[in-house]
């Protein structure tokens, strides 16, 4: 065999390897919504969300609804919008200072520490927030207990990591050219951030945000340990108790007292699912309506 | 060329270049360089690919700053607004001195903006408002640059779909459009048909009369044609290369 048929021979074993790794995705993807699907879909109807309260005064919180998943789904809601509109700002201006301004030393170190944040197991964050909890309990307010504010906190020292990390990358992705010519036309440097650069690397910053998005919406470790119950209503402040997806179905699937109970477990995932897709959108009609995508039409 | 048959009338110096040293990781580039740039007047940079002519570039608009690991040694002295100034006295704003001293890229670098954005950005980064005035100048200096009559049509459109020798153009007019002092040019004519070319020799120097033009070139007719003095790069550094003197000193 020669070395061209042995290289075509190579080239054909890598395109079929690609091919199947989609395959194998694909299926995988496949198996768990339809699988999903299957077990869930016959619980799908109002009365999963709204139990026997009438979904119009539920929505407008006039009634509380105990037989249902609302208040779970508003919790959870909640949750990740609190914890991403806690951890955007810090995240992103972290990762700017890294990409930007962080010089040498520091730059390394800060590197080590976000590494580490992002490989903590999310039950070490949740005994974290449990300990930040229990000090403020005792040193600042006697009516601080586990609640949505102190899980939302929490959660977003679980996802700083990755909004740092994208919105870092994004930024020292970008060529050297590009951010060159910003400054070369007189740009300070803060000019050249808010114009050139980061319109540029918001594309790389919003995939960070979906990433934290997903995270925040599945955990269950760090907000078991943080102020999720099992049964609460919607909250009715950030101090309150609260019911999240996650969390309820990790509980009926732990102590389901018959089939219909774990069939709504099932149901809750669908949620789950689809509230993770509505803020997916939420997020995308965001970045395209940014003020400085007019900067950057492309 | 002007000049070189009048050797002995003084023309003001623009630039002054003292002692120039510059390194890249610590590997030298440029050694020991001093030289000097008359006012309005067109010098063209020539030399070997990879002797450091847009490197000495950088060191007029202290744009090599932002690059990371440089060092660079010497003192450069700019006429500015008629006061010679040390560019890198610390009392010395760099962005108003990028303001002034105007650089185009060997790469034409257009921002993924419409094209009127690009040419209008360095005078809203200025803190330019005035609509009606940016209108104007943008279309003045594209009109300059001959690439009006291309683009008036698609103004809003992406600068990205401009193709290279059109991007380059509207590099030069965002250059320009600041009305800087000195412009720096770096092989602004590589991408460029004979005809686009020439009509950019011909707005040099028609420009020279407002603004000091150091040009990196490699096509020496075209040097030949519009520079009033070529300056070599050589071995890290920069010798005049006068036609007269040329043939004593080679
Ligand atoms: N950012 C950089 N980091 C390290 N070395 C660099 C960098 N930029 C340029 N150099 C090196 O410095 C030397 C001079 O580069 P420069 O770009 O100034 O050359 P040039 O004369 O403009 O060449 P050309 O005619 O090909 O454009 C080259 O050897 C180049 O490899
Ligand atoms: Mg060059």
């Amino acid at each position: 065999m020669n070395g061209a048929s042995m290289g075509r021979l190579v080239e054909r074993g890598i395109i079929t390897f690609s091919w199947l790794a989609g395959a194998i995705l694909f299926t995988v993807i496949c198996a768990v919504t339809g699988y999903l699907c299957f077990r869930g879909l016959k619980t799908m109807s109002p009365a999963l969300i709204f139990g026997s309260t009438d979904p119009m005064s539920a929505l407008l919180l006039r009634q509380r609804v105990f037989d249902g998943l609302f208040p779970a789904m508003v919790g959870t809601l909640l949750l990740v919008l609190l914890s991403v509109g806690w951890a955007i700002p810090i995240g992103t201006a972290g990762g700017i200072y890294l990409a930007e301004y962080a010089g040498g030393g520091t730059k390394k170190i800060f590197n080590l520490l976000f590494d580490l944040l992002a490989g903590l197991p999310s039950i070490v964050i949740g005994l974290f927030g449990f300990s930040l909890t229990l000090f403020l309990n005792r040193h600042v307010s006697k009516e601080l207990h586990p609640c949505l504010l102190m899980s939302s906190i929490a959660l977003a020292f679980l996802i700083l990591p990755y909004i740092v990390r994208t919105t870092q990358i994004a930024l020292e992705n970008l060529p050297v050219q590009n951010r060159l010519t910003g400054l070369a036309m007189g740009a300070t440097r803060l000019q050249n951030l808010f114009h050139v650069l980061l319109p540029q690397a918001l594309a790389g910053m919003v995939s960070g945000v979906l990433l934290a998005i997903g995270r925040c919406a599945e955990d269950t470790a760090v907000i078991m340990l943080t102020g999720v119950v099992a049964s609460a209503g919607v909250p009715r402040s950030l101090l309150s108790h609260y019911e999240a997806l996650p969390f309820y179905i990790f509980y009926i699937s732990s102590q389901y007292a018959d089939q219909q109970e774990l069939a709504t477990g099932y149901g809750a995932a669908i949620l789950l699912l689809f509230i993770c897709l509505f803020l997916f959108a939420v997020a995308f009609v965001i970045k395209k309506s940014l003020p400085c995508q007019v900067f950057s039409q492309r | 060329m002007q000049s070189s048959t009048q050797p002995f009338v003084p023309s003001p110096v623009k630039i002054r270049v003292s002692n120039l040293f510059f390194s890249y990781n610590g590997r030298e580039v440029l050694r020991d360089t001093s030289l000097e740039f008359p006012e309005h007047a067109i010098t063209a940079i020539v030399g070997p690919s990879g002797s450091g002519k847009s490197t000495f570039l950088m060191t007029l608009n202290r744009l090599w700053e932002e690059l990371p690991q440089c060092a660079m040694g010497g003192r450069v002295e700019i006429m500015l607004n008629g006061i010679p100034q040390n560019i890198y006295a610390p009392d010395c704003g760099v962005e108003a001195l990028r303001r002034r001293v105007g650089m185009v890229f060997q790469m034409p670098n257009p921002l993924p903006m419409s094209i009127f954005k690009n040419v209008a950005f360095p005078l809203q980064l200025a803190g330019e408002k005035d609509k009606n005035m940016i209108h104007r100048r943008v279309e003045e200096t594209l009109r300059d640059v001959g690439l009006w009559d291309d683009v008036k049509d698609r103004l809003a459109g992406s600068a990205l779909s401009l193709s290279g020798g059109q991007q380059q153009r509207m590099c030069m007019a965002r250059a320009m459009i600041l009305r800087p002092e000195i412009l720096l040019l770096d092989e602004p004519a590589s991408a460029l048909d004979q005809k686009a070319a020439e009509a950019i020799e011909h707005l040099l120097v028609r420009w020279k009369q407002n603004c000091t033009i150091l040009i990196v070139s490699h096509y020496l007719d075209q040097v030949k044609r519009i520079a009033d003095s070529v300056v070599e790069l050589h071995d890290g550094r920069l010798r005049n290369r006068q036609v007269s003197t040329s043939r004593v000193s080679l």
